[in-house]
């Protein structure tokens, strides 16, 4: 009976489309909301994709990675001398204001590491070398600032320049020249501002001598440390918050910044509230659509399934007819709604915005929560067939 | 109760059937009988609202009378449960409806299998059996298209292959030429005549459709839910109607 179920289904060719549409656009509206969901959230922790280290140390009121409270730098001290620990090497990170040739200001995520050893350096430098930062008044540049502050920029005849910034260009942070010797490739952040690296010691002048410069410390554990036991230890040892650096969203533990920052995102901002609320959104409108369109499919069809239960066919043939319809059309549709979201989102990637993270679970999700429409629609159907008495179909 | 008779194929005794509340009840069938015999065709005849179609609910096991027994092949239908009933009408009956209730969706030969297939047939035996029998009512190479693409009398064709096709020993026709003109009824009449005829098949045509009385081989008259007169020879309810 099923293949003539599905005939039934593909036969009606206007009513398939309709509960086609309806189930493909509730796909692709939820996988698409959480995949820029989950994107958006990427952001958050970018830091800890951007500058790579093992161990990451903070002062222990930190909860996220954005939102760093100065250390001592005699902490590093402390840090270095846990039993475990191979090398900490400082860090600071700071939101500060780069003046642009033209005059304008730019908000900059500054990131200072150190210059001997370059930890938590940028790993992909389009342009330029990381040794040249050892240089007087030197920058590196990611590439999405240098194409963003290049807007800023003014030519050699004065006039607006429309080219990214380039190795040789130079800007101000607090009224110091910054000469950029590189530009990098690293993710975006949450927050908007271009990476600048730079080292610690030129990053403090940057900073106008702020009295506390050391936002975080990067350290490597020793060979056959696990980094959670050395967490454990720095933590005994020094009262200090010890956090891994994992980011990989299904896999990160519990001491994971970037799972910090991702939850400390979630409860304190209105992010998940909104698209949540798109994909609830998407839920319904695909239950109503879908539902709506199936009952309106089992109506028409009503006669035909009082006829096939007159000559014998019980309610168990009947409802796996109708689950084969619905799930059969759940399955296309999921197909057309995640491709849809595919599709876009492979253009949201190239453009850079919005941010667009398609984790094989979310499909996963979309799919359960596609079939658990077709559930509801194909249930809608059963009540309304089994309600139907096999005798009306003597009544002409 | 007496011990069931072979040659009986259907017996119904004492039926009550009425609907509504206990305020407005609307009375179907009262205290109906009815007996019809293997191997023929007995036709059930009256006016519009005289209880014919109940009565043919409630032998099909469509409908549970609220009194009376029905017997169909030695199978007493009452006290029998949904899914017992279920399973009997598949093996036993055959439907040909008023309005075809062939599937649009479908293709000729898909609606023939149904029956086949509701038993649990595989589809290529179902299909094997679906060709044959619209070969024999004359539709071979229209196996593919839809119903809807052909005439009335050639849809009651196909009703009538997809009643016969898994060989039920109770064929059940309501009104099987009201929607047809004269000659196309007449020609659907002799089919389901020619096709149903066999020693171990009873057929019970409802109709009031006079102009094929002379296909049945018995003529049960129904007036305000019971039977009132049995006709052994179908022209002799012409005779009592003019």
């Amino acid at each position: 009976m099923y293949r003539l179920a599905l005939n039934m289904l593909f036969g009606d060719r206007a009513k398939l489309a309709m509960l086609l549409c309806g189930l493909a656009f509730s796909a692709l509206l939820m996988a698409q909301q959480s995949s820029v969901f989950f994107g958006i959230m990427s952001w958050t922790y970018t830091p800890m994709v951007n500058i790579r280290a093992q161990v990451w140390v903070s002062d222990p009121m930190v909860e996220q990675v954005n939102d760093a409270k100065p250390l001592r730098d005699t902490d590093l001290l402390r840090v270095r001398s846990v039993d475990g620990v191979a090398w900490a090497a400082p860090l600071h990170t700071s939101f500060v204001q780069a003046r642009m040739q033209d005059g304008n200001f730019k908000l900059i995520t500054l990131v200072g590491i150190d210059a001997d050893t370059f930890a938590g350096a940028p790993a992909v430098l389009s342009q330029g070398r990381i040794e040249d930062l050892r240089l007087p008044d030197t920058v590196i540049v990611d590439e999405w600032g240098a194409a963003l502050m290049g807007r800023m920029g003014v030519g050699p005849d004065g006039k607006p320049r429309h080219t990214p910034l380039q190795v040789g260009d130079t800007f101000e942070i607090n009224d110091i020249q910054a000469r950029i010797v590189g530009i990098c490739r690293v993710k975006r952040a949450f927050t908007g501002g271009p990476f600048v690296y730079t080292t610690y010691d030129r990053a403090k002048g940057y900073t106008l001598g702020a009295r506390r410069t050391l936002s975080f410390m990067l350290v490597e554990p020793q060979e056959g440390m696990a980094p959670a036991e050395l967490c454990d230890r720095i933590e005994r040892d020094t009262g200090l918050k010890a956090w891994t650096s994992d980011t990989v969203i299904w896999n990160w533990g519990e001491r994971s910044l970037a799972r910090n920052t991702f939850w400390w995102f979630w409860t304190n901002t209105g992010i998940p509230f909104s698209f949540g609320t798109a994909v609830l959104l998407g839920l319904f409108v695909g239950i109503a659509i879908s539902g709506q369109t199936f009952y309106s499919f089992v109506l028409e069809n009503l006669k035909y399934f009082a006829a096939i239960k007159a000559m014998g066919a019980g309610m168990g043939v009947i409802a796996r007819m109708l689950f084969a319809q619905a799930f059969t059309a759940g399955l296309i549709g999921f197909g057309l709604g995640a491709g849809m979201a595919q599709a876009i989102g492979r253009v949201m990637i190239e453009k850079g915005m919005p941010p667009f993270v398609m984790y094989p679970q979310i499909l996963w999700s979309t799919f359960a929560l596609v079939l658990g429409i077709s559930f509801v629609s194909a249930v809608i159907g059963i009540i309304k067939v089994s309600r139907v008495d096999a005798a009306s179909v003597f009544r002409g | 109760m007496s011990p069931p008779d072979p040659a009986i194929a259907v017996r119904a005794s004492g039926v009550d059937m009425f609907f509504g509340t206990p305020e407005n009840r609307v009375v179907a069938l009262k205290q109906a009988a009815f007996e019809a015999r293997r191997g023929e065709l007995i036709m059930l005849v009256g006016p519009s609202g005289c209880g014919k179609t109940t009565l043919l609910s409630v032998i099909a096991g469509t409908l549970t009378p609220q009194a009376g027994s029905v017997e169909v092949f030695g199978q007493l239908l009452d006290g029998l449960g949904q899914e017992p009933l279920t399973a009997f009408r598949r093996r036993n009956l055959g439907f040909v409806f008023q309005s075809f209730n062939l599937i649009p969706t479908l293709t000729v030969a898909e609606n023939v299998m149904v029956p086949l297939l509701i038993q649990g047939r595989s589809i290529d035996e179902a299909r094997e059996r679906a060709l044959a029998l619209l070969d024999r009512v004359g539709l071979k190479g229209r196996e593919e298209g839809r119903p809807d693409a052909l005439s009335g009398g050639q849809q009651q064709r196909v009703a009538i292959a997809r009643a016969l096709v898994h060989e039920p020993p109770l064929l059940i026709c309501d009104e099987p030429t009201s929607a047809l003109d004269k000659d196309t009824g007449a020609q659907i009449m002799q089919m389901i005549r020619d096709l149903s005829r066999s020693p171990e098949r009873c057929v019970v045509v409802v109709t009031h459709d006079h102009r094929i009385f002379r296909f049945a081989d018995r003529i049960a008259e129904m007036e305000d839910g019971r039977i009132s007169r049995v006709f052994d020879d179908p022209k002799l309810l012409d005779i009592a109607h003019h």
